[in-house]
């Protein structure tokens, strides 16, 4: 970040757009209307105002395949693009109708077969065809997936500048522990290092927590205090330009028995799970890490892909087929999970982002692990 | 220091925190109400407002780009008073909920067939055939999967889950006082470093720290500090030719006299503050400038006079436009209010392209939420904008946000 609010690097942007416009060709898609905010991002290169959580479908953005014109609702220029002139910029409305009239006279909107959108409430889905009415209306995420899933270099810079903040964040945290301190408290050291950082935009706020040794994944508010004993749980994330930064950590506070053993086990694990992040190697070898580990899979994906936001693959338990079906090609970023926990002694919970590449993978972050420091040859 | 909102009736029976259990047993039986109304059977809610709404689960979310594939789903049965909630385990997810333990479930993954297919035996087990569903997002998964819906195409979930969330109750209305002073109390210590030098992106990081150690569950918004143009012809362009609102912050560092519109929000149990306040950088404000806040309060009484139950868009409108000498007291691309609860800015907006015919036949009822935010400008002053929050009564209103004006309004 600097003084100033500006688009994407030329290289960037022009970069994914040709990726965006050869999957709406693979896909047969006249025109592409994006609601998604990376989706809309990774098209226009124009940042947006950051909102936590889902938002509901709506037109934001339409890109036409014939001229590859963008149009982008926007009710201000600022880090426009120069190509998305003010021609094609479209003012924030509360009328679905105001936005249908402006995509009704979109050129190519009127002789568009077929037109994917990114996502679709029942209320669009009866109004687009007043917009687009030649057009069979279909599904556009799985084009706008595929074109994301492999990170172009440009990306890739991008992805490694979002990582260092999410460690900047992380770090920040990691030095205020100490008996007494809340978890909220470390959460908002966490949030407040990123953004004096030139980052106010997170990509998660889940912060730090106090692993339970009672349950192997607590639930709960996050009002407790640290104490001595206690594992201490990090997840960073960070949104940086537009690009998902992650990383997770987990430090004993004081003495805690049991530690050395869950830290082994976590190492160990940690090794099945990098070894598996092969180029062409199924997704699903980062579940059957936990298994060659005799570690129990934890009920979250143990690994998803990182761009502007969730990319492909996610490798969930509750996604086998999925997982054995997706390959890391070179390219892909990862947010690779570790999660071993012990009764009595709490949780050892790790996250690095991974790059794949062509003969081996890259990890991308670079905070010390706590066993790493302290307890060489555990594992 | 007190406002001039007076209250137009007795103090509203809020309690100081809200009364979770009550909560959701009122929230369910409204909810279940209005699908009844409506005809709904079933309700599929994937939105993170709906879902907070409808079962009253509260975690920290995620920004935009994540939080399609790793969230929180409802399924909401019109004879049933548990929604089902299929939840997703992040790592050391925070989260709270009522619900009885055989409603609450593992994830659904919607983005991806696989996934969807396990959703169609979910459905398939809590939806009797032929039985009438709303959803409020259909992902690309769920619209190539065929046979999701035998009941026929389902319906749009907001206009079932819209006209319930309107009236909130008073531990709703519990809620978001305390997102609001949560967010209140953290501004106070920003804006004490607000000083020549110190950087926008500075204030945003001393609030976020400040909101979490105070209990916020999650930031809401990146938080805006935007210095206004010294008149509208040397601002941003837009499309309307007026202001832009909201521009993002930068680690650029503020002079001197700069005039900030500022604009943040977190929530407290799934509930949205929203903030905003007119500030002034380093120095007093001017004369002209004080005129500007007087307006604003002018607009901000008139609209008040007229607030009450069976008031409509259309009368809060024509009271901002009639005080401000025939001119909107808002920008184009906003409003001269909106609603709040689990979305920052829910229906009613007040004054925008839905038009006057929306406005008009939009009739307050009680217990209903509103955020007011005139806008006053005249070049040369960097204008007026601060954001207040009322409680539609019987008789008037409750005012439950009282963060004062300073640095204006001295010696008003």
């Amino acid at each position: 970040m600097s003084d100033e609010i500006v688009a994407d690097g030329l290289a960037l942007r022009t970069g994914r757009r040709a990726r965006a416009m050869a999957q709406m060709e693979a896909f047969d898609l006249d025109v592409l209307v994006l609601g998604r905010q990376a989706n809309v991002r990774y098209v226009t290169g124009a940042p947006q105002l950051w909102v936590a959580g889902t938002r509901p479908f709506a037109p934001i953005c339409v890109v036409v395949r014939a001229t590859g014109e963008i149009h982008l609702n926007s009710s201000w220029d600022e880090g426009m693009p120069e190509e998305i002139d003010h021609d094609h910029l479209y003012g924030l409305a509360w009328n679905p109708m105001t936005l249908i009239e402006v995509l009704k006279d979109i050129d190519g909107a009127a002789t568009a077969l077929r037109v994917g959108t990114d996502a679709l409430s029942p209320t669009f889905g009866q109004l687009l065809p007043i917009a687009f009415p030649n057009a069979e209306l279909v599904d556009g995420e799985l084009a706008m997936r595929t074109a994301r899933r492999i990170k172009t270099a440009e990306e890739v810079v991008a992805l490694r500048g979002a990582t260092r903040v999410a460690e900047a964040g992380l770090a920040a945290a990691l030095s205020e522990l100490s008996p007494g301190i809340t978890e909220q408290s470390l959460t908002g050291a966490m949030l407040e290092a990123m953004a004096a950082g030139g980052v106010s935009t997170s990509a998660t706020q889940d912060g730090a927590w106090v692993t339970s040794r009672e349950h192997r994944w607590r639930q709960g508010p996050r009002d407790r205090l640290v104490a001595d004993g206690d594992l201490v749980a990090f997840a960073s994330g960070a949104l940086a330009d537009g690009y998902v930064g992650e990383v997770g950590r987990t430090v004993p506070v004081g003495d805690v028995s049991g530690a050395d053993e869950l830290f082994g086990r976590s190492n160990a694990l940690w090794d099945k799970l990098i070894a598996a992040c092969k180029p062409g190697a199924p997704a699903s070898d980062l579940l059957a890490a936990y298994e060659v580990a005799g570690e129990p899979l934890p009920p979250m994906p143990v690994a998803h892909g990182l761009g502007l936001g969730f990319d492909p693959p996610v490798v969930s338990p509750d996604l086998p087929e999925t997982s054995t079906e997706a390959h890391l090609d070179p390219g892909t970023v990862l947010a690779v999970t570790g999660y071993v926990w012990a009764q009595g002694v709490g949780a050892v919970y790790q996250r690095d982002a991974v790059l794949i590449t062509n003969d081996g993978a890259e990890v991308l972050t670079t905070s010390p692990s706590f066993s790493g420091q302290s307890s060489v040859g555990i594992g | 220091m007190t406002t001039f909102l007076e209250p137009g009736a007795a103090l509203l029976d809020i309690p100081d925190l809200p009364d979770r259990g009550r909560m959701y047993r009122e929230i369910g039986a409204r909810l279940r109400a209005a699908m009844k109304e409506k005809g709904v059977d079933a309700l599929v809610l994937l939105g993170n407002g709906n879902v907070v709404y409808a079962t009253g689960a509260s975690w920290p979310l995620l920004d935009a780009g994540l939080s399609h594939v790793e969230r929180p789903v409802a399924i909401v049965l019109s004879d049933d008073e548990h929604p089902h909630l299929y939840m997703p385990f992040r790592e050391g997810s925070a989260w709270e909920s009522e619900l009885p333990a055989d409603h609450v479930h593992g994830p659904l993954y919607l983005e991806f067939d696989e996934g969807v297919a396990h959703f169609a035996k979910v459905l398939a087990d809590l939806v009797p055939a032929g039985a009438t569903v709303a959803v409020d997002e259909m992902t690309g998964a769920m619209r190539n999967a065929t046979g999701l819906f035998p009941g026929g195409p389902p319906s749009d979930a907001a206009l079932v889950v819209g006209p319930a969330k309107l009236v909130k109750t008073s531990d709703q209305i519990s809620c978001i006082r305390k997102a609001c002073r949560i967010t209140e109390e953290a501004v106070v210590e920003v804006q004490k470093s607000l000083v020549p030098g110190v950087r926008q992106i500075d204030l945003s990081a001393q609030f976020v720290r400040r909101a979490f150690e105070l209990g916020a569950t999650a930031n809401m918004l990146e938080a805006i500090w935007q210095v206004m143009p010294n008149s509208k012809a040397e601002g941003t362009w837009t499309t309307t030719g007026d202001l832009a609102l909201p521009l993002l912050t930068t680690e650029r560092a503020l002079a001197k006299g700069d005039v900030l519109w500022t604009d943040v929000s977190i929530t407290y149990e799934g509930y949205c503050s929203d903030f905003g306040r007119t500030w002034v950088v380093g120095q007093e404000p001017t004369a002209r400038q004080q005129d500007q806040y007087a307006k604003w309060r002018e607009i901000l009484g008139a609209v008040l006079r007229v607030i009450k139950a069976g008031a409509t868009s259309g009368d809060l409108a024509r009271a901002a436009i009639a005080a401000n000498g025939g001119r909107k007291p808002w920008l184009p691309h906003f409003y001269l209010g909106h609603s709040i609860g689990t979305n920052a800015a829910e229906m009613p907006m007040i004054g925008t392209d839905l038009g006057q015919e929306f406005d008009d036949n939009f009739v307050f009822p009680a217990g209903m939420v509103l955020v007011l935010e005139p806008v006053i400008w005249e070049d040369g002053t960097g204008g007026y904008r601060s954001e207040e929050i009322v409680v539609i009564t019987e008789d008037g209103f409750t005012p439950i946000t009282d963060y004062p004006y300073a640095p204006y309004g001295a010696g008003i």
